[in-house]
């Protein structure tokens, strides 16, 4: 069995902003279900969602967005979603979710944030276990 | 008047590839490519590519969590411009009944959202329980076809 990383997603958390980036499939969900879940427990109601350097996203990836886009709003807050990728649309689209969530265009509507990764933010890469 | 490239797969209408792997999440990338490899033999444009390549990994996703539990078996067939892909998880020791590998909320939440997409990307899907084993399938055609 192979256990090196084969799957190119990946995330980078700082503060309520998760860049995604790569494809966002089953191999990701876990630990994106786990960091949005930290998020919340830590007190943040408004998440950002950088999707601009995601090329792909499957439902299971779109549901863990889903289940976190609901406690967000039970909390009061929201989750928004910054994606241009025009597949990643097409996939909001088709399963009836671009209007639920609030979705922007570019990164001007993320809090402001460094990305650099002294600052204390955590990159994961992806790997198979 | 442009002049038309002869295709060099063109004398090759039909073609299969068989796929086996371990079930695990980090390795379905391989079905996305193997599909995508396919798709393109078959002549399709670039969006009916990720049209498929979105398609295999739901078929995954419908063998629910992969735990490394079994082992995912992949066909896929052209048979001109049409591709054909049939999949099947088979448990390593108890079998998993169709609808019951599913073990949270957000796997059910997927699995309606799995099954509109699949509804849009390709012509036909299906899944079904065969002695045990999960079995998932899908076919898509290519549009200038349709």
């Amino acid at each position: 069995m192979l256990d090196q990383p084969v799957s190119g997603g990946r995330f980078i958390s700082e503060g309520p902003v998760v860049t995604l980036e790569g494809e966002i499939d089953l191999a990701v969900a876990p630990s994106l279900r786990e960091n949005l879940g930290r998020l919340l427990e830590e007190g943040h109601c408004d998440i950002f969602v950088d999707l601009l350097d995601a090329t792909f996203l499957d439902s299971i990836a779109l549901g863990v967005l889903v289940g976190a886009l609901e406690q967000c709003r039970a909390s009061g807050g929201d989750l928004h979603l910054v994606v241009t990728e025009p597949r990643i649309l097409r996939v909001l689209e088709i399963t009836g979710l671009s209007n639920t969530f609030t979705i922007h265009s570019s990164r001007d509507a993320l809090p402001g944030q460094s990305f650099n990764n002294d600052s204390g933010s955590s990159v994961e890469e992806v790997s198979q276990k | 008047m442009m002049e038309q490239m002869a295709d060099p797969l063109a004398s090759e209408q039909r073609e299969t590839i068989e796929l086996s792997f371990p079930a695990q999440p980090g390795l379905v990338v391989l079905a996305r490519f193997a599909a995508a490899t396919m798709a393109a033999r078959a002549g399709f444009d670039v969006e009916e590519i990720e049209d498929l390549r979105l398609a295999v990994d739901e078929l995954c996703v419908s063998f629910g969590p992969m735990s490394e539990d079994g082992c995912v078996r992949m066909e896929l067939d052209r048979d001109h411009d049409t591709v054909s892909i049939v999949g099947s998880f088979e448990p390593f020791a108890r079998p998993r009944a169709v609808g019951q590998e599913r073990t949270d909320s957000s796997w059910e939440k997927a699995a309606e959202l799995s099954e509109l997409l699949l509804d849009s990307l390709v012509d036909d899907h299906g899944r079904e329980n065969r002695n045990g084993k999960s079995v998932a399938w899908l076919r898509k055609r290519r549009a200038s076809t349709r």
